[in-house]
């Protein structure tokens, strides 16, 4: 007897409710009766009756007896460690846990036996009140479903309600998830500007971010802690220019003729091609670019003459326009597509040439859609962090360069959480700023995106 | 350029007339294919200069496959193949050394739903004169634009509003605007196929009064399931029968004393 055979027992009440229904809307049926709907709809509509509370009050009890039972049990750790200046309460919870698993690490202290008794015999008595709960719940709920039953009982409409709280039910989920993690970002951050004002972070030009205390590296001074943002924002942006500059030419290029030029044969080997690209995981392209392409745009600088760092903003945003190429040509040309045809002969019948109307018609008309997957490269762009992280390195140089090495926001939180961490410093608190800074701005890119794409639509429909 | 000596001298199944004393276009054995299909199966007719000629038939009978032969858009199709010979003022359009840009021009076409450029008003008329570079000012541009739009009997309606979206108008108002954008570049031949088939009564009533006035500076091909609508406006009709050409000759006589019995048939309203 465990949780799981509850679990079970509840599946297999709703099984046996779904066959009572489904049989008495037959036997209605079979006394010439007009049912409402068909009959397995009856026997779906009592088996969920009785499932989803019954599961709702598993759930319930399952998650809430462990909070409250975590809580009860520190009555029963003794005075001189609750007070002791190490006392933590999630190493005396794993303690008493380990205990109750029958996971013992040498000598038991006697509290830990006692405790550890106790909470077996609440988790049984906790157990037993699930089943009473759930079972009764799932018979007693299910009868009450089942007693609808009658010819005139509309059980379609109903099982259709309660499947579309159920699908509501899953979107208010991710959405409270985002909000969760939102609100997260925005506490952390407040306690942030606690310590270091929001005017310093958002137009401070010096990043220097130091634990309270440690010396700078390797000059033997306490090194003075900086929270400028602009420069990882100017980088950003930098290297995000610098991605578009390759992806969008490239990416509409290449949709323009997959969907205009090329012939069934070759869309089908070139488009996946693309789309491969989309494939590769994000280490790959980074050492790609700190490996490959960075040394060679070094070396490729000093024969003409430039002095380029070996980790440049170059070498990060053009392998990160590489990456991005795909979600460009993929969605335009899936929206190019969508041009419909009459517009083409419209074009045609004119007399245009086959360039002409890809530029005067056929572009304009998918405009909205190809900005809109302009957008979302570009919100891809300023969240990749893997690429910077090795490419285009870790000093938060003030540079509108190229040929700089420069620092993005991601690759910084990275370096910020990446280790040990003193979670009350305003270091490490500051990722969580950073953080802030950069979901606002793709909330703004967003909206400005659908902004942008309604009202083109509006214009063009 | 060659100028066939006996081009009049076809042998024809197809019943009426279907040579004229001023011939526009010139078709002689046109077949097309769609693939291995055929949908067109030696067709030959001419097209005089200013008349206004339909062509009726059942749906799938290749109207419009032949329509879009006279104007060459069969080429946007990879899989279709057009034979025999096709004169335009004596040219044969289908020579290599035809560019379809002009000849294009020179064939203006309508389609069956309304097909404005997501552009505003001016610019779908403006559309055909700039890519052809037929003005060289703005001026100029707007002069053919205003005459273009009056032509097609919008202008009244539209004259304040040039610069909103040609997709916002009504459908009937759409079409006039997409006659108003072929006319634009001075083409000599209009092409439509079934113009007003997406259209309600009232607006179909105005395009058919435009095309009667346009038929006295263009030759007009229309396309059309009405046969009223054929009645009232052609001069001539031609019966399209599962890609042949059954008869062709002057729509009075077509329509009151038709040669062949699968036009009675149609014309009847038994063929549908
Ligand atoms: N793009 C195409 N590809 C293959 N077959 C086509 C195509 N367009 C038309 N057809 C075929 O050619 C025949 C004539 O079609 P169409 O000219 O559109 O007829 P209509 O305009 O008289 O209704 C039909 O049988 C149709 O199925
Ligand atoms: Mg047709």
């Amino acid at each position: 007897m465990n949780e799981y055979s509850l679990l079970i027992i509840l599946l297999l009440i709703s099984t046996l409710w779904f066959y009572f229904g489904n049989k008495t809307a037959l036997s209605l049926k079979k006394k010439q009766l007009k049912l409402n709907s068909l009959p397995h709809y009856y026997g779906i509509y009592v088996a969920l009756y009785s499932f989803i509370p019954a599961l709702f009050s598993y759930l319930l009890i399952l998650v809430f007896d462990g909070i409250l039972f975590s809580n009860l049990i520190i009555e029963f750790v003794p005075k001189e460690i609750l007070n002791s200046p190490d006392f933590n309460k999630i190493i005396v919870l794993a303690q008493i846990d380990n205990a109750v698993r029958g996971i013992y690490f040498g000598e038991q202290p006697d509290w830990v036996t006692i405790a550890s008794n106790q909470m077996i015999e609440w988790n049984y008595h906790s157990l037993i009140l699930n089943f009473f709960c759930s079972i009764s719940l799932a018979l007693g709920i299910g009868y009450l479903g089942f007693k609808n039953i009658n010819e005139e009982f509309r059980s379609r409409n109903s099982v259709e309600k309660i499947i579309i709280s159920l699908l509501g039910l899953s979107s208010i989920i991710a959405i409270l998830t985002t909000i969760g993690i939102v609100f997260s970002v925005i506490f952390e951050s407040l306690r942030f500007f606690a310590i270091i004002p929001a005017s310093e972070f958002l137009f401070g030009l010096i990043w220097n971010p130091q634990f309270e205390g440690a010396e700078r590296a390797g000059s033997g001074q306490e090194g003075l802690a900086t929270y400028g943002s602009v420069p990882l924002f100017v980088g950003t942006f930098l290297i995000s220019l610098i991605a578009l500059c390759v992806s969008v030419p490239i990416g509409l290029f290449s949709a323009v003729y997959l969907s205009e030029y090329a012939n069934k044969k070759e869309r089908s080997i070139f488009k996946p091609l693309l789309e491969i690209l989309a494939g590769i995981p994000t280490v790959v392209y980074g050492f790609f670019a700190a490996l490959t392409v960075a040394p060679l745009m070094r070396n490729g600088g000093s024969l003409i003459g430039l002095d380029v760092a070996s980790e440049s903003a170059l070498a990060a945003g053009f392998v990160m326009g590489i990456m991005i190429i795909p979600f460009i040509s993929s969605l335009s040309d899936d929206v190019i597509n969508a041009v419909p045809q009459s517009l083409r002969d419209a074009g045609y019948g004119l007399g245009s040439t086959k360039n002409e109307v890809i530029t005067n018609v056929i572009i304009p008309a998918a405009l909205p859609g190809i900005i809109a997957s302009i957008i979302l490269a570009v919100s891809r762009a300023i969240g990749e962090t893997m690429i910077v992280v090795m490419a285009a390195g870790l000093a938060a140089n003030l540079s509108f360069n190229p040929l700089d090495a420069v620092t993005t926001v991601t690759a910084q939180i990275v370096t910020i959480l990446v280790g040990d961490q003193e979670f009350e410093s305003a270091k490490t608190l500051s990722a969580f700023a950073l953080a802030l800074t950069l979901i606002v701005i793709t909330l703004i890119l967003n909206f400005y995106a659908l902004h942008v794409v309604k009202k083109y639509r509006e214009q063009y429909e | 350029m060659v100028i066939n000596s006996n081009i009049n001298n076809v042998k024809t199944k197809t019943i009426g007339e279907i040579f004229s004393k001023d011939p526009k276009i010139i078709c002689r054995h046109v077949d097309v294919f769609y693939g291995d299909k055929q949908a067109i199966k030696d067709v030959s007719i001419d097209i005089s200069s200013r008349e206004i000629i339909s062509f009726i038939g059942p749906s799938g009978c290749g109207k419009s496959t032949f329509l879009r032969c006279l104007n060459r858009m069969n080429d946007t199709i990879d899989t279709c193949k057009v034979k025999g010979t096709i004169l335009l003022d004596k040219d044969d359009i289908y020579d290599e050394k035809i560019d379809v840009v002009p000849l294009r021009a020179k064939i203006g076409m309508v389609f069956q739903k309304p097909n404005p450029f997501p552009k505003s008003i001016y610019e779908n008329v403006a559309y055909g004169p700039r890519i052809h570079g037929l003005s060289s000012s703005k001026e100029e541009l707007d002069f053919i634009v205003e005459n273009s739009l009056k032509d097609s009997g919008l202008w009244q309606e539209v004259k304040d509003r040039l610069n909103s979206p040609g997709t916002g108008l009504s459908g009937g108002q759409q079409q006039r605007l997409c006659i108003a954008r072929a006319i634009a570049v001075s083409p000599e031949i209009i092409l439509m196929d079934e113009p007003c088939s997406a259209l309600d009564p009232i607006a179909t009533a105005k395009i058919e009064e435009l095309i009667n006035q346009l038929g006295k500076n263009y030759s007009i091909v229309i396309v059309t399931h009405s046969m009223q609508q054929a009645a009232r406006i052609s001069q001539r009709t031609a019966y399209f029968h599962l890609g042949e050409l059954i008869e062709v000759g002057e729509t009075k006589k077509i329509f009151t004393r038709p040669k062949d019995k699968q036009t009675e048939a149609y014309i009847s309203g038994r063929i549908g």
